[in-house]
């Protein structure tokens, strides 16, 4: 059955035009820093297996990552929007902050160092892989060239959901 | 070419009244297309309808459900469980899996040694078997029983299963295949080299409607745009992931925008999410029409489909669609209507829904290309014309 049958072509409207410019602008954005946000690294937690076919934003993702890395243990101005005792509610959170502060300085620095190392291995695995597959991939060309096999057409990129799960 | 006129359908449950997953209500719907264009049809199932015990809760036995002959047999109850468990996680592992191992995990899923009895009893009576979807163990072996008969209707998924030896041995020993949409044709091509002459894009066809955008949020007291998410709830769906990508599109660009949820199964959501979060649970069709009607887009966060339902739906309601490109089926679709935008990750998500947030008419256009591509693809004739054709040629 041909594919014809479910192409409608409406008039218009092009979908696919669209997507290229919500990307092209994604692109543009990315290099100027605006997805650089712990709040989406969050937010792809769930997307990630999906994502190592973009090896471009498994970097920007890479990146969100040291973003988000450290926890901020510096001190912060403590303010109190209540009216009233306002004054006295602030001068006891001082001293709660810092009878507290040796103690979760203390922790939160062990974590953001466990947090940092975690991030390096996770990038060094990356790039240790990376190379690993970049070797292969010439070692398989050469091969090829040597047997006389023809150069692969130029593959489509797999983010569109054809990349295979594997089994 | 020969006029199948006496069709039997196979389905691991069947439903007298509502609706039981989107495969059984795909073969119902099209053995009841069948019945009413004149063809004699039979549906054969088991008597379960609980998908997780599959337990026998129906009477066994021959009944007539509206144009149909059905006969329901009982499942078989002396299989083992913890083995297909323990091979259906290695399978989820990705873990190579022996041989033995495949026959193991497929004859200890849902079988029905009694379904298969009858087929090598009355098998002759049918000029086509019709059976899916293909992941079960009585859609596996009852294709065993007349291949050069049997037409599978798949409804495959790119996912573990689909790799395995047996599934390969099953799409071989069919005499064809319907489909649901052309790229999960192309994947059994790509996984069994499937060949294009015993198979056909089918699809199942919609009733049109009408739906006032504006009855749900006055019903429930929406005065802020929402986004909506019809079907079960669950990772494999990618819920999950939405809720996570609505929470953070709120907390970024600071725009009030509202998740609403039609379906079964636990919301798993981000509890900062909860209050801006609206879990309508099952409602009418009616009901569920007119929320999709009312909503910036329809957003299909997931990547296992073998054709989008919901997503028809919602373009015969008149919305948008915001789907995962991870879903080659979804992507498909949203190109072919030009009825949706499609993302790869948040970044492509927040930019698309913003588009979609800030231009109504946009909105609107997409919605419409989206509602002529039902009618004109989906519609019943359309599709019984290439049911026909595939069951008289195939």
């Amino acid at each position: 059955m041909s594919q014809n049958v479910f192409e409608i072509n409406a008039p218009g409207v092009d979908a696919e035009r669209l997507v290229a410019e919500i990307r092209a602008a994604v692109e543009r954005k990315t290099a100027e820093g605006v997805y650089a946000d712990a709040r989406i690294a969050r937010a792809e937690r769930l997307n990630l297996a999906r994502l190592r076919d973009t090896d471009e934003f498994l970097n920007f993702y890479l990146q969100c990552l040291r973003d988000a890395t450290c926890v901020d243990i510096s001190d912060f101005s403590i303010r109190e929007r209540r009216r009233f005792f306002g004054p006295a509610l602030v001068a006891l959170k001082k001293v709660i902050w810092s009878l507290l502060k040796f103690y979760t300085f203390r922790l939160w620095s062990q974590q953001n160092q466990v947090n940092g190392l975690l991030v390096t291995a996770v990038e060094g695995l990356d790039q240790k892989y990376a190379a690993k597959l970049r070797e292969l991939e010439r070692r398989v060309q050469a091969m090829e060239a040597a047997a006389g096999v023809p150069a692969p057409a130029a593959q489509q990129p797999a983010a569109d959901g054809q990349a295979g799960e594997g089994a | 070419m020969s006029r199948a006129g006496r069709l039997a359908f196979i389905a691991p449950r069947f439903s007298e009244t509502g609706t039981i997953g989107g495969a059984e209500t795909l073969l119902k719907q099209l053995a009841e297309h069948a019945a009413a264009a004149g063809r004699s049809v039979t549906f054969l199932t088991t008597c379960a309808q609980d998908h997780f015990s599959w337990a026998n809760t129906l009477p066994p036995g021959r009944r007539r459900c509206g144009p149909l002959d059905v006969h329901f047999f009982p499942v078989d109850t002396d299989r083992d469980v913890s083995a297909f468990l323990r091979v259906q996680a290695q399978i989820d592992r990705g873990a190579p899996i022996s041989p033995p191992d495949e026959e193991t995990w497929i004859q200890n899923s849902v079988n029905s040694r009694a379904l298969c009895a009858h087929l090598r009893a009355h098998g002759g009576d049918y000029d086509r078997i019709l059976a899916g979807p293909y992941l079960f163990g009585v859609t596996y072996n009852a294709s065993r029983v007349w291949p050069e008969k049997t037409l599978l209707v798949p409804c495959l998924h790119d996912e573990p299963f689909a790799y395995l030896g047996i599934m390969r041995g099953l799409f071989d020993r069919v005499a064809g295949c319907l489909f649901n949409a052309e790229p999960e044709r192309e994947l059994a091509r790509r996984l069994y080299a499937f060949p294009d002459s015993k198979s056909a894009v089918v699809g199942m066809g919609l009733e049109p409607f009408e739906a006032d955008p504006a009855v749900f949020a006055r019903r429930r007291g929406l005065t802020q745009p929402y986004v909506i998410y019809s079907g079960r709830r669950e990772t494999l769906k990618g819920t999950p992931l939405l809720c996570d990508y609505l929470l953070a599109f709120r907390e970024r660009t600071g725009r009030d925008l509202k998740l609403v949820l039609t379906g079964s199964g636990p919301v798993e959501a981000p509890p900062a999410l909860l209050p801006h979060l609206l879990d309508v649970g099952f409602v009418s069709e009616q009901g569920k029409h007119e929320a999709m009607a009312g909503a910036v887009a329809f957003v299909h966060p997931s990547v296992n489909e073998s054709f989008g339902i919901v997503l028809l739906e919602a373009w015969l309601a008149g919305t948008p669609g915001l789907v995962h490109a991870g879903s080659a089926v979804l992507c498909w679709q949203c190109r072919q209507a030009n009825g949706g935008l499609w993302f790869r990750h948040y970044p492509d998500f927040e930019e698309g829904l913003l588009r979609l947030l800030d231009d109504p008419a946009l909105r609107r256009a997409l919605g419409a290309a989206g509602r002529r591509y039902v009618q004109t693809a989906y519609a019943w004739p359309a599709v019984e014309k290439r049911l026909f054709d595939a069951l008289d040629s195939l």
